[in-house]
């Protein structure tokens, strides 16, 4: 088991290999392997999804899948 | 007189050959059109009064009728458990969410998906106390099947599909059970005899093959799944891949690229074996139709890849890329407490052969080589569940840890993951306390008839086995459960 923390400034639903998995700031198990993130609802985030290897992860210490807030 | 025999003799010959060219005529219709919402899938099940919260997959095993008349059993008992949820009382058995099978195990799975509560007036006398064996025997041998198992592309479980389809599960396919819209998603599996790996009755597979599910017998899935190696043959699938504008799940090209880097075999696995079924000759003309690069698909008995019927759940509990991923589900917070009961047939009957100095012979030997591998595997799988249970649980023991030596809050800036109470129960016949029982029920033989009085006993000990299970008790406590003896109320 991997455990990745997809982190956005508010409150969103996560996407995970484009199935709603669980939501923003709050840890998430995912299988080892490479998985893309996307978030819910509105566009104003960046990047518009994000490619990662999750691997060698621990429950104390997730990947963190960063998106940041569009810039206006 | 005398030149009559010839004669007729002769048209019987010209009467096997006519049937032995007959062509190959599928049980499995193509789909127009890959439609991902619609044919029998967990997500278009309707919950009803059965909500995830409170998460039931039970898997039954191989094993002919001892395995069959088994999950029978544990199935009664989970109907007349009684608990507490949300202030009703409700039968446990109208919790369960998933049934996973194999071969014997899916002669009840697919008859419980068929016709609900009605299993428990019918299917006894329908499957449980009848001579299957002999009957089938009988057609095998029977001048009237000759033509018919003369053809290259018929096969004895082609003649044992049509006996289930006619005295056991009356020509129902599955649009029957997708129409009845509802839980628990029963998944009846066999093996693809070329990957080697396990093949579950469920439309995210067919549509693989861009065919409908919904126009398969019940008794065909069902005969795939209980193809026993050897006294009967596999069942043919044609494969119409290419045909239905079916496009693969996003992981699956993701986890294909990963294999080269070693990051997850089983996940890589699972995805080349999608592309394996689903892939197409590359250089047919364009204006040509697609053709599948395995046009049809071979399918034997369950158990040789997994004779307890586990493997499915435990990639559903361990991955989000899964048709039917309870991960998914515990990431979205709809699971609170998770139940995976495990009714496992397997025995063990004493072989005698350590009592003399004789080389074991070539049956004796083969039959080694086929069943042990397949023992230690269940075994292997059942670790896996113990394994996955332990690390959930683990996680929850390193933040409690982690936060009693920092003296703070451990989970990482956001919140922990979602809790979940783990139930893995397991019914088999290692755990009847009194050797002498145990012995018998470890000896009981593979076949597809049982006398009464076994098949009672097996519904029997299913029941007790159940009831004495730590974690059965330990999920019945939290639940405020009561699984009554048999004939009592609780």
């Amino acid at each position: 088991m991997e455990y990745v923390i997809v982190s956005f400034p508010t409150d969103r639903l996560v996407y995970i290999d484009g199935e709603q998995n669980g939501r923003t700031n709050e840890v998430l198990r995912v299988d080892a392997g490479t998985h893309v993130f996307e978030l819910g609802n509105l566009d104003n985030f960046q990047p518009a999804q994000r490619k990662l290897l999750v691997q060698d992860t621990s429950v104390l210490a997730p990947l963190d899948v960063a998106f940041f807030r569009k810039e206006a | 007189m005398r030149t009559g025999i010839p004669a007729r003799l002769a048209c019987a010959c010209i009467a096997l050959l006519l049937c032995a060219c007959t062509g190959f005529a599928p049980g499995n219709p193509p789909l127009a059109l890959y439609q991902p919402g619609a044919g029998y899938r967990f997500e278009t099940l309707a919950q009803e009064d059965n909500p995830d919260e409170l998460f039931v997959i039970v898997s039954f095993s191989g094993g002919g009728t001892r395995a069959a008349a088994l999950a029978y059993g544990v199935l009664e008992a989970l109907r007349d458990t009684r608990i507490s949820w949300h202030g009703h009382r409700k039968a446990l058995l109208d919790e369960v969410d998933v049934i996973a099978s194999i071969s014997g195990g899916s002669f009840p799975a697919a008859y419980y998906a068929l016709h609900g509560a009605k299993i428990f007036d019918e299917f006894p006398q329908r499957f449980l106390y009848r001579p299957v064996q002999s009957e089938l025997l009988h057609r095998a041998l029977s001048p009237a099947s000759w033509p018919k198992l003369a053809s290259p592309d018929y096969g004895r479980s082609d003649l044992a599909a049509q006996y289930y389809d006619r005295e056991v599960f009356g020509g129902a396919t599955y649009a029957e059970v997708i129409a009845n819209q509802r839980r628990p998603f029963v998944v009846l599996n066999a093996t693809d005899m070329s990957s080697g790996a396990q093949f579950p009755f469920i439309q995210d597979q067919f549509d693989l093959l861009c065919s409908d599910l919904a126009g398969v017998t019940l008794a065909r899935a069902v005969a795939s799944s209980s193809a026993f190696p050897g006294g009967l043959t596999a069942l043919t699938f044609r494969n119409y891949a290419g045909s239905c504008g079916y496009r693969q799940p996003s992981w699956v090209q993701l986890a294909a690229e990963d294999h080269a880097l070693r990051a997850n075999r089983a996940r890589s696995a699972r995805a080349q074996n999608r592309l394996s079924l689903a892939a197409t000759e590359p250089d047919a003309e364009p204006t040509a139709p697609p053709r599948p690069l395995r046009p049809y698909i071979h399918l034997t008995d369950g158990g040789v890849a997994d004779n307890i019927g586990l493997r499915g759940p435990l990639d559903a509990i361990g991955s989000v890329n899964h048709p039917w991923s309870v991960l998914r589900l515990m990431n979205n917070r709809s699971i609170a407490k998770l139940a995976v009961i495990v009714v496992n047939a397997a025995t063990h009957p004493p072989s005698g052969r350590d009592q003399s100095a004789r080389v074991p012979g070539l049956i004796d030997t083969l039959k080694t080589a086929a069943d042990v591998p397949l023992d230690n595997y269940s075994a292997d799988t059942l670790d896996l569940l113990a394994a996955a249970v332990n690390q959930f649980n683990e996680e929850a023991r390193l933040l409690e840890a982690c936060a009693r030596i920092a003296g703070t809050r451990c989970a990482p800036d956001g919140g922990a993951p979602h809790r979940v109470e783990l139930y893995p129960v397991e019914v088999a016949f290692d755990y009847i306390a009194a050797e002498e029982d145990r012995a018998w029920f470890k000896n009981l033989p593979t076949s597809l008839e049982l006398p009464r009085e076994s098949v009672d006993r097996l519904r029997s000990v299913g029941r007790r086995l159940l009831a004495e299970d730590p974690k059965f008790q330990a999920l019945l406590k939290t639940l405020q459960g009561c699984l009554p003896a048999l004939g009592a109320t609780c």
